[in-house]
């Protein structure tokens, strides 16, 4: 009996390390330094606890290979080897677009020096300051260096968890291109700006001399920011490795209050390995009013209704759970241009279904049923039907129509006239020729 | 004998009279018949016409159908009169009077198969 219970405890724990899995796969590679592994062991531990598999690999090792017989042996890669300039020659950053293309999540950590991974984020729209010039802030008043900067998260996040105490930065800030692939998580405080560590307040002198050109500063930059691309891979730039460290998470905010580095780590990594935010359409269908079968094809001004079925992924259970949030989804039915584009609704009392009922527009071709939400942070949503629009058959038109019965009775009345001609024309023929007789006769 | 009064006479008399006269008098009963038959056609046509301008041409193949049977119907029943009429017997030599009816006749019907066939 006591074993029984052993056994269910054993299984219980066991449901509990795999209870936050990503949508995507567990397998992590992480490539970082040999020397600074140790500096980040409350974040991987917490990433082994909710049940990844966490690979370590230096960043001038060759093995682990990252992409094994052109297929990417691990699901996501954490690059926290900000420093590194020279990375194994698996790891370019043609490579990591690549992958990132192919569905691979990334989380990169930047530096203040110039590494391949600084050229890369500018090709994500990311807009990096001049090499070593960190982010500084003399405010709020503390005993930190000014390169130590506490950031409140703000009010509202999809991203971030509600409540989430300010954290602690050490790094770069970056200005954002107007890519909208981009999803900004993290925004620098107002009063900071980026000037080499010496410098100072000197920085701010000058660029009032020019005007202002050339500074770095303000909440328009940002120091993590997420990037969605089009084929649903997520990577993440974040300013600065520490973020992440065991310092900082440790380091209070003030006497007492915890520094929220810690629920940031486990955020932003449970946003870009793909666990919040996830959505994907389970099936969509369509059928006229009044029927259920879908039809390969349409006649014109039909009334169709359309469903499409979406879930979210959920990661305390690792399951698809029917969602029906999406309040600002549309339903376009395109030939080239959308002919129709109409709101496509929850249906109240069905989980996850959603569902629209519009008229075929009177125009035959071939449409397609389009679903094209793309919303910043969540997962995009695409899905098109090809369906045919034809005319009526030639027995589909209406019959009968009463505007229609003048002519109607035109046509009826020239057979009906011409029947009664036809009878009094053979009958005149018989009483002339009767007529004829007599006249020859005569 | 003197001359007829009417002629000189220049009370009420008009040439549409004159011609309405001399319709009625020259003209045999079997072919006022079929000039009848002809004004009734017209007058259907015209008021079908008329409908389609002034009220709906909505269902175009009704109207097309109703208003080509009377002129289809107008022209078969034209070409009958001028092959019956006596005072064309040298135009229509190998023509005799139940030939033409016979063309008419199945003029005619072909017209209307096609008529109902298009009314809609």
């Amino acid at each position: 009996m006591l074993s029984f219970y052993t056994f269910i405890l054993f299984f219980l724990s066991l449901s509990g390390l795999l209870h936050a899995k990503s949508s995507d796969g567990d397998s992590v590679l992480v490539v970082v330094e040999e020397a600074h592994k140790k500096d980040f062991t409350i974040f991987f531990d917490g990433l082994k606890e909710q049940g990844y598999d966490l690979t370590f690999r230096a960043p001038k090792d060759e093995k682990p290979v990252v992409v094994e017989h052109d297929v990417p042996a691990f699901s996501h890669i954490i690059l926290f080897a900000s420093e590194s300039k020279n990375f194994a020659k698996d790891i370019t950053p043609q490579s990591l677009v690549e992958l990132l293309s192919g569905g691979t999540n990334l989380l990169i950590a930047l530096s203040q020096k110039q590494t391949p991974l600084a050229s890369l984020a500018s090709e994500f729209s990311l807009i990096l300051p001049p090499p070593g010039t960190p982010l500084v802030s003399f405010f709020p008043e503390r005993e930190d260096p000014p390169s130590v900067i506490p950031i409140a998260a703000p009010a509202s996040s999809l991203i971030l968890s509600p409540g989430i105490a300010p954290v602690w930065f050490s790094g770069v800030a970056h200005a954002l291109g107007n890519n909208p692939l981009l999803v900004p998580i993290l925004n620098a405080p107002p009063e900071s700006f980026a000037a080499d560590s010496e410098g100072g307040a000197d920085v701010l002198v000058d660029a009032t001399e020019k005007g202002g050109e050339g500074l770095w500063a303000g909440s328009q930059l940002s120091v993590a920011t997420g990037f969605q691309a089009v084929g649903g891979g997520r990577v993440t730039w974040v300013g600065g490795v520490d973020m992440f460290s065991d310092k900082f998470a440790k380091k209070e905010i003030s006497k007492g209050v915890k520094s929220g580095n810690v629920e940031f780590g486990r955020d932003v990594a449970a946003w870009t390995f793909q666990e919040s935010l996830v959505l994907r359409i389970d099936s969509t269908t369509h059928h006229l009013v009044n029927s259920t079968t879908p039809l390969e094809q349409y006649t014109t001004n039909d009334n169709i209704v359309y469903t499409a079925e979406i879930s979210r992924f959920n990661p305390q259970t690792s399951t698809w759970q029917p969602y029906s949030g999406i309040t600002d989804m549309q339903l376009e039915f395109t030939m080239l241009d959308p002919h129709i584009r109409t709101a496509l609704p929850a249906v109240p009392g069905s989980p996850g279904k959603y569902s629209v009922t519009f008229r075929a527009p009177d125009r035959h071709g071939v449409f397609k049923f389009v679903i094209n939400h793309k919303r910043k942070g969540w997962t995009h949503l695409h899905s098109s039907t090809t369906v045919a629009v034809v005319p009526p058959r030639h027995d589909g038109y209406p019959r009968f129509l009463s505007a229609a019965w003048p002519y109607y009775a035109g046509a009826i009345s020239t057979s009906v006239g011409f029947f009664l001609f036809s009878a009094a024309w053979l009958a005149g023929e018989s009483r002339e020729s009767k007529k004829g007789k007599g006249g020859k006769a005569q | 004998m003197p001359p007829k009064p009417a002629p000189a006479t220049p009370v009420s008399t008009s040439a549409v009279q004159t011609l309405w006269r001399a319709y009625n008098d020259n003209t045999s009963d079997r072919l006022k018949f079929v000039d009848s038959f002809l004004v009734f056609l017209m007058l259907s046509g015209v008021i079908q016409f008329a409908y389609c301008v002034l009220v709906t041409t909505f269902p175009y193949n009704a109207f097309l159908s109703g208003f080509s049977s009377t002129v289809g119907q107008f022209v078969l029943t034209a070409s009958l009169r001028s092959q019956v009429n006596p005072e064309n017997k040298n135009e229509f030599k190998d023509v005799s009077p139940e030939r033409a009816f016979a063309d008419f006749a199945l003029g005619s019907i072909v017209l209307h198969f096609f008529v109902f066939n298009f009314l809609g």
